[in-house]
């Protein structure tokens, strides 16, 4: 039986009275790892400048181009906001927003925020990036497609881009586009905006679709010797089962966008029914315009759960590693993840109690959405019960999984209340709705994503990122947005309608007057603080500190490659032979308080590590 | 300073805002008060838990912060614990569920006696029909919709003769009397909400959806449009009056009926018919 | 092995067995290429995409309150004066599920290493496909030149019809000429041996294999199985 270990260079020994040197040679059959089954990847290596950063089939450069983009269009999405809030807040200031415009950049702000910012980010960038990294493959099974996939969203985001300066501006339907809405005249961007967006869309869902399969087939197919299934990093779990989601659920928006451009473009009334606009009847007639919402939230609710599955798989991994713990009941974990993923498809309509449809169908989605509570809360505890007796390090990137527990249990409790049907009557369409989904997939992903890059970055680019500077951006942004969305639940409270381009003139709106200025200060202030985390990049990689070899003393993989930062096909000669979980930190007896995934059970063997 | 302490504080800050908050819902006008209680249910149960949950990484932040040397403790999972967690939540969310379901039972059901009013929006206004002394609206099709009758009402239909038609953004209604609002549109998706009454739903152009509710609140209560209808979506109000009995027929006198609204647009054509004959 | 048959004693049963299966390290499906474990989950992700399509005509059909054409008077032919119903959309279907056959044996052939007859059958696929997607054009320009068929509007009742109809066959027909395509540039290089002797592809630098043509042959069976879907909702209902 032949081994071949890949030596992790770990100066781990264990109190072994009979040590075994690792490497090939004699080894007991405790040491036993299935022979390969997968023939080693051919990867084709680039030669130029173009081949190695461009049009690279590379998954860690590409994932690094998937993040740069996203992160480029995030800054867009976010000087929209500021737009917004300058007009919510102090209208008379900035009197050039019409609500025209108001209403486009809020349209805007929404697409760009959830899917070319989000999506792209934690699937595009993480995923790349991370997959064949922590299941030990070489690269992605398909880097041809892979590259493509990126440009498409490339593409994808240059066509949205476009709408910003084609005559008529982008679409200003809200970033649900709802028909009628959406196709009329005189809804800005009615014209060329919307095609382009819905084209856009098209892009963006083919591009994805084409990453999306390579992320779930190295994932199924490619993983190196030993890394069962159930020996993944959650990460992994998460990116995986939410790169399944959207395969299953982008065609659901694939399809509305080809049925709205041909609304639009052919005349067909798929959406559309007789409508009569400024006294006149239009040649629509017999669509049915909760169709489209019907397909647009089958898209949409498990879109939410792309976000958020990537993010509670990133940020179990980063709370185990800086508690210095296994992440607690590692298998409830991963059928929690799994249970989301899969009750995600049966809730969609929560987000239309009030539009019209059978009411009867509020029985049922508000059953299946408060189930999807259960295994969510026990995500939640799994995450503080694994701070419970852990070692934690109060780093930057601590700081940022605790924000993110604190804002996404925030969230999550105010989703019980709006996925409850009768509690939601009164809440729906008010910002009572704007302060959940922003607290629960807007700030709790981007404060995993922020601590995530703190903790990638030196595995990325070999330096650390300055701690200082990033506890600064650590509480301005975490307080700071806590205070925007916190309040606001409570304009929901009184009723303040969401989407409204002013509201003083009603009698018990005017009490929210200061609460908007206040609110708008604020989200000035999380933006500026942004920018705090970009120079803190851009120093970080000129001056930053040095990093050593697997600084946080992490178990997974991507960690142990030979090269740091990690070179194309990772693995250089011999691919590593994976014999445990990734979280064996701290285990008694062991001399180091981690354990990497590649340590064979003889070196450990008279520690108390659990079979995994 | 200790991270602990600023977490520590956001959560008594929230705490204490919600307990001092001069931002609440207004007072109650119709029969919904069972949206309200359940509200406060889930506020109770949900941000209690929110707090356990903070508290407990406060104290876990606390308590075992890093130190050089010291052993995390290791155990992988705990069944037991799981699964008594797992039942606790079950149990909990069931407790919001349930009354939530009740609530949603009764806001489908429309009693009998409840009054029909159909409110018609467009961009961006809205207007109402009431039954006559038939107490039945007239069948409608937007097909009919013209200059002089903004509502479609089939003409062959005996039951429109009488409809009250309101062309204006003012609607009354009676104290105690449950009400079902049949929601239309000509153009894109509104919503007919009034803050008060708790109670909202979309009108899609196309279909009459509906709802109802009681009001049981003398006053005067502005509407909003709560589903985006367009650029004028954040201006698109109206108002609707709770009445007693004597005030709502004063009002209800003096509206115009469909045959009225018809008879007018004849006496207008006839007029402009002999004023073309003199020439 | 003693220790094959020790491990082999321990084998978790039932459900537990079987995610312990799944889960073994490596791989999940046992022995399946890469490109065809990507095929299935390209198609379990277009079989979403057809499902919204004809879910939404299943929708829009029950509650359009204008009359719904009748298909067997649209579609028929006429074949010497006389209308014949469902004929020319029997012979599509026949063709169709023919050119499934003879990929099956392209396929049959290519692990042979039968290079002449893989290659003759792929281009028989071919072949077939592209007859279909020659009498869907002769359909399509039947109704609209003829019938007056148009996707926003109709003679004969609900204008939705005309725009499922161009809109869902349209689709189909797209994947169906996509499907040619590789089915012509394959038999090319069926015929040229590249199967045989591995040359690396133009664009992606991977080795060519006989496994590809059973990938396009999990497509084209697809392509099939949804038209016996679109027929059976279009023509039969």
């Amino acid at each position: 039986m032949s081994e071949d270990y890949y030596d992790s260079n770990t100066s781990y020994k264990a109190q072994s009275s009979e040590t075994i040197s690792s490497g090939s040679g004699s080894v007991s059959d405790i040491d036993y790892v299935k022979p390969k089954e997968v023939p080693d990847q051919e990867l084709y290596h680039g030669h130029s400048f173009i081949t190695k950063y461009i049009f690279c089939q590379d998954a860690k450069v590409i994932g690094v181009q998937y993040t740069l983009t996203a992160v480029f269009t995030g800054i867009i999405g976010l000087i929209l906001s500021w737009m917004m809030r300058m007009q919510l807040g102090f209208p008379e200031l900035f009197p050039v927003l019409t609500s025209e415009t108001y209403y486009q950049f809020v349209t805007m702000h929404g697409m760009i925020m959830v899917v070319y910012l989000l999506t792209a980010l934690f699937l595009g960038g993480f995923g790349n990036y991370l997959i064949p990294l922590m299941v030990g493959a070489r690269d992605m099974v398909f880097p041809y497609v892979n590259m493509v996939s990126y440009w498409m969203f490339f593409v994808a985001v240059l066509v949205l881009m476009a709408s910003f300066f084609v005559p008529g501006g982008p679409t200003g339907a809200g970033w649900t586009l709802y028909p009628p809405q959406t196709l009329l005249e005189g809804t800005p961007g009615s014209g060329i905006g919307i095609m382009l967006m819905l084209i856009s869309l098209a892009l963006f869902v083919i591009g994805f679709t084409m990453g999306g399969l390579n992320y779930v087939i190295t994932i199924l197919q490619a993983r190196t010797r030993g890394m069962t299934l159930m020996r993944m990093p959650l990460t992994v779990w998460g990116i995986f089962t939410a790169t399944i989601l959207a395969l299953l659920a982008f065609p659901a928006l694939f399809v509305g966008a080809i049925m709205m451009s041909l609304d639009k473009l052919l005349g067909t009334s798929f959406f559309m029914p007789t409508i009569i606009q400024a006294g006149e009847m239009l040649e629509y007639g017999g669509g049915s315009p909760i169709l489209f919402q019907h397909l647009f939230w089958f898209f949409g609710h498990p879109e939410v759960y792309i976000v958020a599955l990537p993010a509670f798989g990133i940020v179990s991994d980063l709370i185990s590693v800086h508690a210095r713990k296994n992440i607690f009941g590692y298998r409830m974990m991963v059928w929690a993840i799994v249970a989301i993923g899969a009750i995600s498809f049966f809730v969609w309509a929560h987000h239309m109690y009030v539009s019209g449809m059978s009411p009867w169908f509020g029985f049922f989605f508000a059953t299946t959405t408060l189930i999807i509570a259960i295994p969510t809360a026990m995500k939640v505890y799994n995450w503080v019960l694994t701070l419970w007796k852990g070692n934690i390090r109060m780093n930057v990137v601590m700081l940022f999984c605790l924000g993110f527990l604190i804002t996404f249990v925030n969230g999550g409790i105010t989703g019980l209340f709006l996925g409850n049907v009768a509690v939601d009557v009164p809440l729906s369409d008010t910002y009572f709705v704007i302060a959940h989904f922003h607290m629960v997939m807007g700030i709790a992903p981007v404060l995993v994503i922020l601590g995530a890059i703190y903790h990638w970055f030196p595995l990325v680019t070999g330096r650390f990122l300055d701690e200082k500077l990033g506890k600064w951006h650590f509480w301005i942004t975490f307080l700071g947005s806590y205070s925007i969305y916190f309040p606001m639940h409570y304009l929901g409270f009184i009723g303040v309608p969401r989407r409204y381009f002013e509201m003083y003139d009603s009698p018990y709106m005017t009490s929210a007057v200061g609460m908007n200025q206040f609110i708008s200060l604020a989200a000035f202030i999380v933006g500026a603080a942004q920018f705090i985390f970009l120079f803190n990049i851009i120093k970080s990689l000129k001056i930053g500190k040095l990093a050593d070899k697997n600084p946080w003393k992490a178990n997974s993989l991507e960690w142990y490659t030979p090269n740091v930062p990690p070179v194309h096909g990772n693995w250089g000669d011999k691919l590593p032979v994976v014999h445990r979980w990734p979280y064996d930190y701290n285990v008694p007896g062991a001399k180091e308080d981690f354990i990497p995934q590649t340590t064979p059970p003889s070196e450990v063997k008279d520690t108390g590590v659990e079979k995994t | 300073m200790h991270p602990g302490f600023i977490f520590l504080a956001v959560v008594i800050g929230s705490v204490v805002f919600h307990l001092v908050t001069p931002w609440w819902w207004t007072d109650i006008a119709s029969n919904w008060g069972g949206m309200d209680d359940t509200i406060l249910l889930t506020f109770w149960i949900a941000g209690g838990v929110f707090i356990l949950v903070c508290l407990f990484i406060v104290y876990c932040v606390f308590k075992f912060s890093y130190k050089e040397g010291r052993k995390a403790e290791y155990k992988p999972e705990d069944n037991k614990l799981e699964k008594i967690l797992t039942w606790a939540t079950a149990l909990g969310v069931a407790a919001l569920l349930a009354p939530g379901l009740v609530v949603w039972s009764q806001f489908i059901k429309t009693p009998s006696n409840a009054i029909n009013v159909e409110v018609m929006a467009w961009q961006w206004g809205w207007q109402y029909r009431l039954p006559g002394e038939d107490g039945k609206l007239g069948t409608t099709q937007v097909t009919n919709i013209s200059d002089e009758n903004l509502f479609g009402i089939n003409l062959d239909d005996p039951y429109g003769k009488d409809d009250i038609l309101i062309q204006s953004s003012e609607l009354h209604i009676k104290k105690d009397k449950p009400v079902k609002i049949l929601l239309r549109s000509v153009d894109v998706l509104h919503n007919f909400y009034v803050p008060q009454f708790r109670a909202k739903m979309d009108s899609v152009p196309g279909v009459v959806t509906y709802y109802w509710f009681e009001p049981n609140k003398i006053g005067e209560y502005e509407v909003l449009c709560a589903e985006y209808c367009g650029v004028g979506h954040y201006g698109m109000r109206g108002t609707v009056f709770v009445d007693n009995e004597q005030n709502y027929k004063n009002w209800l006198n003096e509206q115009e009926t469909f045959s009225d609204v018809m008879a007018k647009f004849e006496q207008i054509k006839l007029d402009v018919n002999k004023k073309l004959a003199k020439k | 092995m003693s220790e094959q048959t020790s491990i082999n004693n321990n084998l978790p049963q039932g459900f537990k067995g079987l995610t312990s299966d799944f889960g073994s390290d490596q791989t999940a499906f046992k022995g399946v290429n890469w490109g065809k474990a990507m095929m299935w989950i390209f198609l379990l992700s277009d079989t979403f995409i057809f499902s919204c399509f004809l879910i939404s005509y299943m929708k829009v059909r029950a509650s359009v309150v204008a009359e719904w054409p009748y298909p067997s008077e649209v579609f028929a032919l006429d074949v010497g004066g006389v209308p014949v119903p469902l004929l020319l959309i029997a012979i599509m279907t026949f063709v169709l599920i023919t050119s499934s056959g003879t990929m099956a044996l392209a396929v049959k052939y290519g692990y042979e290493k039968n290079k002449k007859l893989c290659g003759m059958f792929l281009l028989f696929t071919a072949l077939g496909g592209l007859t279909f997607v020659g009498m869907q054009a002769f359909e399509w320009s039947k109704l609209i030149f003829h019938e007056g068929v148009r996707p926003w509007g109709n003679p004969f009742g609900a204008a939705q019809f005309g725009s499922f109809f161009f809109m869902i066959t349209g689709f189909h027909g797209t994947h169906v000429s996509i499907g040619v395509i590789f089915l012509f540039i394959f038999s090319r290089k069926a015929f040229r041996g590249d199967f045989d002797t591995g040359k690396k592809g133009f664009f992606t630098s991977m080795k060519s294999d006989y496994v590809a043509i059973e990938i396009l042959g999990l497509y084209w069976h697809f392509v099939d199985l949804v038209w016996v879907f679109i027929f059976a909702f279009f023509y039969l209902w």
